[in-house]
């Protein structure tokens, strides 16, 4: 991201209405596209008003960005605005929560919302009825307006509100290419706007999907843009499953995501970490209801694995529960039908089956005889993370962990690998999960010396 | 502990100057604002004449005696909800009176209580908007002896059918409403309803729109209002920094109401939703709105309230009074692809006082209707010349559907003919009017020969 850049976020529902007189093709492609043609008119109209969330301020981008409040006047710059925001009383850990949000580029939005002031009329006479009388279709439904702009915090909020209105008109533009390009008859799928944070210099785009229509039938789309942003055509970048996430929106599912970026790294002489990449949840004994303590372990690990293939967009599918997995066992002839309902553990041989039944997923699986031998193993690890970055499940002694990472030393060979232990049985803590080490960097102490250890290493897949 | 009723001092003058001739019954509306402190009363109008043949009140039928029994509730009613009509938002009907001969003083008081629970029912019919925790539902009666000009006056509370009378103060008093805060806004419309196949026009016109209307006025009811352009707290005085013993002036206060362009959806549909309509009804335009708070620290949040209440009352009586024009005329096919005007809101000021009530004008009528409707429904004169109609437009000429071309060429012809505008005082026969409405179209006849010729109602008022 930028320096010095600030992003503001504009969401808001419009309504789209139309009248179709006839169902064939040609009238209702000219319908719909004079219906989003008024829609643009209407964002430009004086009487768009734009809500400064959580705070007094109203903003008529259209009238020169004038406002509300009296000390924000149009050519102030838009930096201005973040003063105004009332946040909640989490201001103990705002400074704690900046320092770490440098990694999290889109700290710090500001959000407003779509409105429109109704008595700011642009027709000025007495009203009228007007009665028609033709057989139509009435086509009805909003449009999940959802506009991000990078500008810079200096720029004047007269500009920024000339950049608003633009953006909220080109997404107007991107809609109607979806819903045109994917109508059939009378049915018009709602088009979707989705956030992507792609590796520089490319930074935040949006694009438009049709709702509805799964990723997998998708992908031509996906490979033109592949192609505009250059991005490498064998991992997947803009599945909706890789959209942005806003660091002010909770995931509704309660799991934490990625605990690993709110722990200091390991100062190794001459050592670099080597991490996950992308998002995953954290899985541990006690979730959803079931009692897996003492068991459980393996199958933890294995979800968190899952949640990774999910939240990259490789897999649409949920993270499997218990049952889920000892079912696919059994279905690859790995176990018995006596497994289903029991509490046997699993190892890396049966979570790669697992991936492999249920994901489609292939893995790598790495043997050590001793636990001593880890230590020797961080040119291998970090490449791993470097060229696949996936949680690796390892299994050993009576134990099952992920490991999210390594810092690694090639000169001094000194190794720490970053633990997401399974056996947690608390709440979802972040406090508690980072303070008491369930999410920590560990020494090559951490293994049974003496057991011996399998890895499973999953493989990315080589699609987008 | 009873409520307090503040009177302006006209009230008791009106009151008293009332000609009840001999041992007749007059009946009437007691109009102001209830607020949680206090009430106020600043208007009191008798029940218009029903027959204009004899004597006496319109509220007792010849030959009935002199009991109460024979009282026209449905016709007390009626003028209460076309009261209603003319007046701004804060100002409404809270409570009747009644004026007996000493003998009839005890039976008064039931006739009171049936009284102001039918008004009261009839003026929230069609209401778009709900009353909320905050509004008081007590609304007063009074009683006055014609001999001894007693008064007696008692609050029911109209959301219990089986509440008591409460005594009351009635105390009067001079600038009531001298310093009676003042908000105006001005509404723009663009409204489209559709008219879904199973439903025909015109029978089901009132229900598409009202249906319609419903969903507007929630809107409105749920927006944002700021007040000269700053989003206040709710609990703010909107009087606050006034000093105490000021001199008591009117202020007024620019409304501006921002509502979300669109609800978001509620579901998770994937697909724009498809409705096979038969029609569509498009109601487009400005609509100038008022209200009216009181003086006792009025909050930010009394003042959004009672100005969006205005902003979706003026609608909702403009189409009532459109639909219930044309139920009176008949089915009009020839209005099907024409924009009708719909009655535009007109304000007059109320005598001697700082207030303003309104009217809403049909497109054939002029500034002596209004006049003659403010007197027979308020009770006062109104020099035509203090009546403000430049308030809301009106309309250029219609749109006329293009396929009908003909209708274009009759229009021209019939302008030039029908230009100079009628007055009741041409048509004797106005006097006799249903008992539904009191706003029989003036020239009817005219109305009706342009119906024949498939034209619109439109005229251009010049």
């Amino acid at each position: 991201m930028v320096v010095g850049n600030i992003i503001l976020r504009l969401r808001g529902s419009l309504e789209f209405k139309c009248q179709l007189d006839s169902t064939d093709v040609p009238h209702v492609q000219k319908v719909i596209s004079r219906t989003f043609e008024a829609l643009g008119s209407q964002v430009k109209a004086e009487s768009l008003v734009l809500s400064l969330s959580s705070s007094p301020v109203f903003l008529w981008p259209n009238k020169g960005g004038h406002a509300t409040a009296g000390e924000i006047s149009p050519n102030r710059p838009c930096k201005d605005l973040q003063q105004l925001i009332q946040t909640d009383d989490q201001e103990s850990s705002r400074k704690k929560s900046a320092k770490k949000d440098k990694k999290n580029p889109t700290a710090g939005i500001i959000n407003l919302t779509l409105m429109t002031e109704v008595t700011e009329p642009g027709v000025l006479s007495a009203p009228t009825l007007l009665r028609g009388s033709k057989k139509h279709h009435l086509l009805q439904t909003t449009l999940p307006m959802d506009c991000v702009v990078s500008v810079l915090s200096s720029e004047s909020i007269s500009v920024v509100c000339g950049t608003l209105v633009g953006a909220l008109c080109s997404q107007l533009g991107d809609m109607e290419k979806v819903a045109l390009r994917h109508m059939k008859g009378t049915a018009l799928l709602i088009p979707q706007p989705f956030h992507f944070l792609l590796p520089a210099p490319v930074g935040l785009v949006t694009v438009v999907y049709p709702a509805g229509v799964p990723d997998s039938q998708l992908e031509t789309r996906r490979k033109e843009l592949h192609s505009l942003f250059e991005l490498p055509d064998d991992r997947p970048y803009l599945r909706r499953a890789n959209a942005l996430h806003f660091p002010d929106e909770p995931y509704k599912d309660g799991y934490l995501r990625n605990p690993h970026v709110h722990l200091n790294l390991p100062a190794l002489e001459n050592g670099k970490p080597y991490l996950v990449q992308g998002v995953y949840s954290y899985h541990h004994y006690m979730q959803d209801r079931v009692d897996d303590n003492g068991w459980g372990c393996a199958y933890r690990s294995l979800q968190t694995i899952c949640s990774w293939f999910q939240q990259q967009g490789y897999v649409e599918r949920a993270v499997p529960s218990h049952k889920e997995i000892q079912q696919a066992l059994v279905e690859v002839g790995d176990k018995q039908g006596s497994f289903l309902g029991s509490r046997q553990w699993i190892g890396s041989i049966e979570v790669a089956a697992v991936l492999d039944q249920l994901l489609g997923v292939t893995s790598k699986i790495m043997f050590v005889s001793q636990g001593s031998e880890l230590a020797s193993k961080g040119r291998e690890l970090a490449n791993h993370f470097l060229s696949e970055g996936t949680p690796i499940m390892i299994g050993g002694g009576v134990l099952a962990h992920t490991i999210l990472g390594v810092a690694w030393s090639e000169t001094t060979g000194q190794i720490r690998y970053l633990i997401l232990d399974p056996h947690y049985t608390g709440a979802e803590d972040l406090q508690v999960i980072t303070d008491k080490g369930w999410c920590g960097w560990k020494g090559p102490e951490f293994w049974d010396q003496n057991a011996y250890y399998n890895l499973c290493l999953p493989q990315r897949p080589k699609t987008i | 502990m009873g409520r307090g009723y503040i009177v302006e001092d006209v009230v008791e003058k009106y009151l008293s100057n009332l000609s009840v001739p001999g041992a007749s019954c007059v009946t009437g509306l007691l109009i102001g604002q209830s607020s949680s402190q206090r009430d106020f009363v600043v208007l009191a109008v008798r029940t218009p004449q029903k027959d204009t043949e004899g004597q006496g009140s319109p509220s007792v039928s010849r030959g009935a005696g002199n009991s109460l029994e024979y009282l026209d509730v449905e016709w007390v009613t009626e003028h209460a909800r076309q009261v209603s009509r003319m007046l701004p938002g804060g100002m409404s009907v809270i409570g009747v009176f009644l004026v007996t001969p000493p003998e009839l003083s005890k039976e008064a008081q039931n006739t009171l209580r049936r009284l102001i629970f039918a008004v009261d029912k009839h003026i929230s019919k069609g209401r778009l908007w709900s009353l909320t925790e905050e509004d008081v539902t007590e609304k007063v009666t009074l009683h006055i002896c014609s001999k001894t000009r007693k008064v007696v006056c008692r609050t029911y509370d109209v959301r219990d059918p089986k509440s008591s009378a409460k005594p009351a103060d009635w105390k009067y008093q001079s600038g009531v409403c001298t310093s009676w805060p003042l908000l105006t806004c001005s509404v723009g419309l663009n409204l489209v309803f559709p008219v879904l196949e199973m439903h025909v026009l015109p029978q089901d016109m009132e229900k598409c729109m009202k249906e319609g209307l419903q969903t507007w006025a929630k809107q409105i009811e749920d927006g944002l209002c700021l007040i000269n352009g700053d989003a206040m707290p709710g609990e703010v005085e909107l009087l606050g920094g006034q000093k105490k013993n000021a001199k008591a002036v009117q202020q007024t206060f620019r409304a501006q109401i921002l509502i979300p362009m669109a609800e978001p959806q509620s579901e998770r549909r994937l697909t724009a939703t498809v409705k096979v309509c038969s029609g569509s009804l498009t109601l487009k335009g400005m609509v100038q709105c008022r209200a009216y708070l009181h003086s006792n620290k009025p909050r930010a949040k009394h003042a959004t309230e009672v100005i969006k209440r205005d902003v979706i009352n003026t609608v909702s009586s403009r189409v009532e009074m459109f639909l219930e024009d044309l139920l009176m005329e008949g089915e009009d096919k020839g209005s099907v692809g024409v924009q009708q005007v719909l009655p535009r809101r007109v304000f007059a000021p109320v005598p001697g006082m700082s207030l303003c009530v309104c009217d809403y004008m049909f497109p054939d009528e002029c500034v002596s209707d209004v006049s003659d409707r403010l007197k027979e429904m308020l009770d006062w004169e109104t020099p035509e010349d203090s009546i403000d109609t430049s308030q809301e437009a009106v309309p250029e000429a219609p749109t006329i559907d293009l396929k009908n071309t003909v209708v274009q060429k009759n229009l021209k012809a019939k302008s030039t003919l029908d230009a100079r505008p009628k007055t009741p005082s041409e048509d004797p026969t106005e006097a006799h009017k249903s008992h539904k409405t009191y706003y029989a179209g003036v020239a009817m006849a005219a109305a009706i020969a342009l119906l024949a010729t498939g034209t619109s109602l439109i005229y251009l008022s010049d």
